[in-house]
């Protein structure tokens, strides 16, 4: 137990003292914080629009905003998690691998009688730990920027909504953490190291998706999550592929918490994100690796 | 000048060894083919549900008909495109990243400045040779994509299609050399390679990802699934009237669009492809009236990229191993 605290204590101050990652978690916090004041900013102007299209005598349709739910500015914070969130985690677990490869105090800790199960155990658990203060920080920049724009404190039930959603997203990130660090510590050159979750991340954000649900693939950046094709080849195809439709599955679930619109259920989504972190991290810290030691070269 | 095409021989040699090339290669012949088959499944499908439609509409004995789904074969590269904007940025990065990457990591630069006068030439080198590879990897697609297009989608291809998937090809060489371009500037002008790599990713995330979500976020017609016009049942004409009165707000969302290389590109390939419906079926002058300010815009990314590249040759000390 002392293994794992004690790595975890040293994953924490190294994180924080590792500057080069610095600008993605400056981009997840500048992005998060924008998103509320975009979605707003978009919220008001649809109303203008239909507002004038009223004026004009051009529709008799109900204004499709009205009444809606404070927490519908928060809907864009979903796509910079999925975005931004995402490769800062795994770029926060690869370099966590390489730290010590590129420090060549691999074979040094080797020399000690260190259960490795433990020693990785606990450098999950301190970036862990890092990724919770970060989303607790989104969630606190979110709660504050929907508050200022409604005019007042949100509701108990929405700040538990907010409280969720900041749930789910740190069982997101800590699933491509763990994917980030398997790759730091199977991977040679640090190049190829951090390509791979980016590429893992591509797969699973656009491409498994798209066969269930022939989108295009940028359209599936969009907060609303596209319901599966239920006709020829892709009604097999969005069931056989579903559980890896992580992030389509996130959108789905973030989108029940913050009253947006959803397909599916929000439940099975919630699990499948669930069992997409434990899944990654229980790899991450199970799967042992040769490439451990040694140096990181281009 | 025989300095930097030697250096660029050289580089092509190194390149043609990497496995990421290869892999990169097959990622994106892949993407191109997947999406084909995709789309292509899709209008079959769409396809299949118009003649049950027809049918119910024929046995009910009603003489109505809708008109059937058409399919312009060029549009099937639709999916095949953006995999080429989002992938195609990435790599281009991490390829031109490691072209300089691999001299500070092998301490090789003093070794590469006793054959040459300057840093300039090195990088300039290092870009000729990314130059020629990105072209035969956009040719590759180019393949791929009539390939796919004539089989898959089982389209006739003439030489229409072909000199428009060409364009696409050369838009798309001049998109991946500007990340390349970013890339090697960006690494030769930072002493930690570590931190080059990072800063490039965070610059394709907001380039390539979040500025065109930003901008199709702020679409009010992209607020309802369906299109917001769409819903209140408004036709295009009344569509563009009400638009008139928040021009300064479409322009702004329009302004931060084209702020993106990668919208640019996007635009003029859809325009040429047909993907984009103002374009479907119309000449390559009418598709140049509405989009040669996109071509420039991209052009003017890529030179600026290629001059820091160069400007960045002359601080090529930062290459060099610290002792």
């Amino acid at each position: 137990m002392s293994t794992v605290l004690t790595a975890a204590r040293h994953e924490l101050l190294a994180s924080v003292r590792a500057k080069a990652p610095y600008a993605l978690v400056a981009a997840f916090l500048g992005m998060v914080a924008a998103s509320t004041f975009i979605g707003w900013r978009t919220s008001v102007t649809v109303t203008s629009i239909y507002d004038q299209v009223l004026a004009d005598g051009l529709t008799t349709q109900p204004n499709p905003f009205t009444d809606v739910s404070p927490l519908y500015y928060v809907r864009n914070t979903v796509i910079y998690v999925l975005l931004i969130g995402s490769l800062m985690a795994a770029t926060l677990g690869v370099q966590s691998a390489l730290r010590d490869r590129r420090a060549e105090t691999a074979a040094l800790i080797g020399t000690r009688p260190v259960d490795g199960r433990a020693l990785r155990a606990g450098r999950l658990l301190g970036l862990g730990l890092l990724l919770a203060a970060l989303v607790g920080i989104t969630q606190i920049i979110t709660w504050i920027s929907v508050s200022a724009l409604v005019g007042g404190a949100l509701t108990t039930s929405e700040t538990l909504a907010i409280a969720g959603f900041g749930v789910l997203t740190w069982l997101l990130l800590i699933g491509f953490a763990g994917i980030g660090v398997l790759s730091g510590r199977l991977l040679r050159r640090e190049r190829t190291a951090l390509l791979a979750p980016v590429v893992v991340w591509a797969a699973i954000a656009f491409v498994v998706p798209q066969l269930g649900t022939a989108a295009r693939p940028v359209s599936l950046l969009n907060p609303v999550p596209l319901p599966a094709q239920d006709s020829g080849a892709f009604s097999w195809l969005s069931q056989l592929l579903s559980p890896l439709a992580i992030t389509e599955h996130f959108k789905t679930a973030s989108a029940a918490l913050l009253g947006s619109s959803y397909t599916g259920s929000p439940l099975t989504s919630a699990i499948v994100v669930a069992l997409f972190a434990c899944v990654a991290v229980a790899i991450a810290i199970l799967i042992r690796s040769d490439r451990t030691t040694g140096g990181t070269h281009e | 000048m025989s300095e930097t095409l030697t250096l660029a021989r050289k580089e092509l040699l190194d390149l043609r060894r990497d496995r990421i090339v290869w892999i990169v290669l097959g990622t994106l012949g892949i993407a191109v083919v997947l999406s084909v088959i995709v789309a292509s499944l899709d209008y079959r499908a769409q396809l299949a549900d118009y003649e049950a439609y027809v049918a119910q509409v024929t046995a009910s004995g009603s003489g109505v008909t809708p008109a059937a789904p058409q399919l312009f074969p060029l549009t099937l590269l639709r999916g095949g495109m953006e995999y080429v904007e989002v992938l195609g940025a990435l790599f281009a990065l991490t390829i031109g990243y490691g072209a300089i990457a691999k001299e500070r990591s092998r301490g090789t630069v003093d070794l590469l400045l006793t054959r040459t006068r300057s840093g300039t030439s090195i990088v300039m080198g290092k870009l000729a040779g990314l130059a020629v590879l990105w072209a035969a990897i956009m040719a590759a697609i180019v393949v791929i994509a009539l390939a796919s297009v004539a089989t898959v989608g089982g389209a006739a291809i003439g030489l229409h299609e072909v000199a428009r998937i060409a364009l696409a090809g050369i838009a798309g060489w001049v998109y991946v050399l500007f990340w390349s371009a970013v890339a090697v500037a960006v690494t030769t002008l930072t002493r930690n390679s570590t931190g080059a790599l990072l800063t490039l990713l965070v610059a394709w995330l907001l380039v390539v990802l979040v500025i065109p979500q930003i901008g199709d976020t702020m679409d009010p017609d992209n607020q309802v699934p369906g299109g917001l016009f769409k819903a209140l049942a408004i036709a295009k004409a009344d569509e563009h009237a009400v638009l008139d009165h928040f021009t300064a707000y479409e322009s702004a969302r329009n302004g931060l669009e084209v702020s993106s290389i990668s919208k640019l590109y996007e635009r003029f390939t859809f325009a040429t492809l047909g993907i984009k419906d103002t374009y479907n079926g119309q000449s390559l002058a009418f598709v140049w009236d509405g989009t040669f300010r996109y071509i420039y815009g991209a052009l003017a990314f890529t030179a600026a990229a290629l001059t820091l590249a160069a400007a960045s040759g002359r601080r090529i000390h930062t290459l060099r191993r610290a002792s």
